[in-house]
């Protein structure tokens, strides 16, 4: 663990002195992830409480557990490179964030529509964003610009249990695994950055990449957690 | 009623009121210290059982404040206050208000605004939990409430945002009765919503319940059964509900009565048994000596005598002394009625001496008539009693000549035939004279019939044989013999030898042939110490027989 978090000092130090180059290459790389991370909440659909169906919570999907930890996880390039503002959308859906986990570039904005026949409420109070967007109805949306990179969560004040973090990227090298783990930045000049890996519940893992010409090599994340479904390396975040 | 029956009755009966009215009584202290204790034992359980309920309570209205204390909740309270009207605002609150539900098993839950306006409510129908009715339905904040079929038991808190009330979450819970101990009732000014007496229908509980107050305690008959039934006011249910719980006495109580019945059952057979044999035994014992007495009465009274107890003496004294006063009035009838016969009996010799002393050829007739016929009696081994009928009879044979006239009764010389038929008439008229005198029945045939002959020949009937009876046979023989020893003013009596020498010569004719020959040994017997005592010295043989005229006398 101390070798691990020395690694992590010397490639932050790394990612600072890396020069982007006029070619660039794509980073391919995998996320491994062996146990189930958290306990996916589940809700009944907004309309399936509205019909009156009791639904048994804390019942896992019939979904791939595994997968959609990977799907979780966020990578990006640490260094404040060139950024391409863009815009997202957070649904809140059957009472939950749809997505509950979103990478954005910083500069970008992302609206909040709300697809439930109830209200819903979208605040955060984190700090690289802190805002309330108030109660709103079925198909209002408010929208929010995140300038500054960092982790935003985001919850709603009249269901507690809704939550979704929205991560926003210094720049514009960021992206989500997919099911099976897999991920690439395209795109990247050549230079020695610092990749990070971030799981809501395992943290941040950083790892260094070399990006050659044309060419860099592949990156594999363990996302580690102990006997409890913790992660062994919490990195601050 | 027999004196036995009476006796026994008069006995057993107040034996068996007083052992069956102290059984009751009995059974009704015991009966009665069950009923108290049970009572009592009712009313600690109903009060711990009121006190573990109050205890419930504190904790569900700690757990209510927690519930109440919900920010998100809040959150949708101030949004649906804000908006009262607007659905989705409401559908927000009762899809919050659902998961509390489903998550904490409520069957229903409301907010509602500070000045008490039902905002949104959800509640359980079957599985699902649906939005309530709130414009229909105003369940109370606390107490009971009866939606539908089912009957919820309320409480409330309040919401506040700071020191603002913001309004009041109320949970409802159906009413269990399963926590009760005992079977309860639950009634609303009256009327009996629930019970869990099974079996029988709440109309008929209400109808019970109608004498008892509405928070006392109260007994009421149920189907022939008693109830205790106390009031459960330490829990407060709201407008007009009481709940009462209900507990047989009879139930309870049962089976130590059962117990008792049989103990007194079998105790009380035991002595009524043990009462009716001594009671038997006791009466037999009074009625036995008196019921002697009584046969001893009836004897006498079919008998005419009155002969003396000679059972052994009783062992109660009022007996003993009954029979000897009894004992000591006989004999003093006895005596009386002795008295009172010798009276007659010598009234009666009176009569005839005075008859016989009419004519001095005549005197004693009537008397050694009577001796020589006892004599003859007693050598025949007659029984006393006959003997003494044969003496009296005897010396009353010749009573009706009184009626006859002295010229023709003293009359010297032959008599006419009108004389001798006026003669003939003296035993019909003596026995009419003796006929009206009571007692003199047994001498009537001695008196009428003693001229009757042995052959038919004799007056007045010319009875043959032994149709006329021995007595009257026997005078017959003893008169004939007197008259023929006697002297008359115109004759000199015969010797006794020629005396028996007629009869022996008449026997078979005129007198009774078994009877002559033995009055002539007896004669016989008698003259032997003088033999020539004289034939005419009729008084003197009289003195022949002294011991026999005292024994005669002495038997009357």
């Amino acid at each position: 663990m101390q070798m691990i978090v020395k690694l992590a000092i010397a490639a932050v130090f790394l990612g600072v002195t890396a020069v982007g180059g006029l070619s660039a290459a794509d980073i391919q790389g995998s996320v491994v992830i062996k146990r189930k991370l958290t306990k996916r909440r589940v809700t009944a659909s907004v309309s399936a409480y509205e019909r009156g169906v009791t639904v048994k919570l804390d019942t896992g999907p019939d979904t791939d557990s595994l997968a959609f930890e990977r799907t979780r996880v966020a990578v990006y390039l640490e260094g404040q490179f060139q950024s391409q503002p863009a815009t997202a959308a957070l649904e809140q859906k059957n009472r939950q964030f749809v997505t509950d986990t979103l990478v954005v570039p910083a500069g970008s904005t992302v609206s909040f529509p709300n697809r439930d026949p109830i209200f819903h409420n979208v605040l955060s109070l984190s700090k690289p964003k802190t805002f309330d967007l108030g109660n709103y109805p079925k198909d209002h949306t408010r929208t929010v610009n995140f300038p500054k990179p960092g982790i935003v969560f985001v919850n709603c004040h009249l269901h507690p249990n809704m939550t979704a973090a929205i991560v926003v990227a210094p720049n514009q090298w960021c992206t989500k695994a997919d099911g099976a783990g897999r991920f690439a930045l395209t795109d990247v000049p050549p230079g020695a950055y610092t990749l990070v890996a971030w799981h809501r519940a395992a943290g941040f893992f950083r790892q260094t990449v070399k990006v050659a010409k044309d060419h860099a090599s592949p990156v594999e994340f363990i996302i580690p957690l102990d006997e409890t479904g913790d992660a062994k390396v919490v990195a601050q975040r | 009623m027999r004196f036995a029956t009476r006796t026994f009755l008069w006995s057993f009966i107040p034996f068996v009121v007083l052992l069956l009215g102290s059984f009751w009584a009995i059974q009704k202290l015991v009966e009665h210290t069950v009923r108290d204790g049970l009572r009592t034992s009712l009313r600690q359980t109903h009060v711990s059982m009121a006190r573990v309920r109050a205890n419930s309570e504190l904790q569900n209205s700690r757990f209510l404040k927690i519930l109440g204390e919900n920010a998100s909740l809040k959150a949708g309270l101030q949004l649906l206050l804000a908006a009262p009207r607007n659905g989705d605002a409401r559908r927000t609150v009762e899809d919050q208000l659902r998961e509390i539900c489903a998550k904490l098993g409520f069957d229903f839950l409301l907010v509602s605004s500070p000045d008490g306006v039902a905002l949104a409510g959800v509640m359980r129908v079957g599985e699902q939990l649906v939005g309530m009715d709130i414009a229909r339905l105003r369940p109370p904040q606390q107490g009971f409430t009866t939606i539908g079929e089912r009957s919820y038991q309320v409480a409330s808190t309040p919401i506040d945002q700071g020191d603002e009330n913001i309004g009041t979450l109320s949970v409802g819970e159906p009413f269990d009765f399963t926590a009760f101990t005992t079977p309860a009732v639950l009634a609303r000014r009256g009327k009996v919503l629930k019970s869990s007496i099974p079996g029988i229908p709440l109309e008929e509980v209400e109808i019970a319940l109608k004498p008892c107050r509405e928070r006392a305690e109260c007994e009421v008959r149920l189907r022939g059964e008693t109830y205790i039934s106390l009031p459960m006011d330490s829990i407060s249910f709201g407008e007009g509900y009481v709940l009462r719980s209900l507990q047989s006495i009879d139930a309870a109580s049962g089976p130590v009565q059962g117990i008792l019945r049989n103990v007194f059952g079998i105790a009380g057979f035991g002595a009524l048994l043990a009462t009716a044999i001594v009671t038997i035994l006791s009466s037999q014992s009074i009625v036995r000596p008196i019921r002697a007495v009584v046969e001893h009465l009836k004897k006498s009274e079919g008998t005419g005598l009155l002969p003396e107890f000679q059972a052994k003496p009783a062992r109660i004294q009022e007996i003993r002394e009954l029979a000897e006063s009894f004992n000591r009035a006989a004999s003093a009838i006895r005596e009386a009625r002795a008295n009172l016969h010798r009276a007659y009996v010598e009234f009666v010799g009176s009569l005839a001496s005075a008859l016989d002393a009419r004519d001095r050829y005549t005197a004693g007739h009537s008397r050694r008539v009577s001796e020589l016929s006892w004599s003859i009696g007693r050598a025949m081994e007659l029984a006393p009693q006959e003997l003494d009928v044969i003496r009296i009879g005897a010396l009353l044979h010749d009573i009706g000549k009184i009626g006859i006239g002295d010229g023709v009764l003293q009359k010297p010389g032959k008599l006419t035939n009108e004389e001798f038929a006026l003669i003939q008439q003296h035993p019909t008229i003596g026995r009419r004279i003796l006929e009206g005198v009571h007692g003199f029945e047994d001498y009537l045939s001695i008196v009428e019939l003693h001229h009757e002959n042995w052959n038919g020949t004799g007056y007045p009937w010319g009875l043959r044989g032994e149709a006329a009876p021995l007595a009257a046979r026997i005078v017959h023989v003893a008169d004939a013999y007197d008259a023929m020893t006697s002297d008359r003013p115109y004759r000199r009596g015969m010797s006794l030898e020629q005396a028996i020498r007629v009869l022996r010569q008449y026997a078979g004719t005129q007198f009774d042939p078994d009877i002559v020959p033995l009055f002539a040994s007896l004669m016989a017997f008698t003259q032997e110490p003088s033999s020539s005592a004289g034939a005419h010295a009729g008084p003197s043989r009289v003195h022949v027989l002294p011991n026999v005229v005292n024994e005669a006398n002495e038997a009357i």
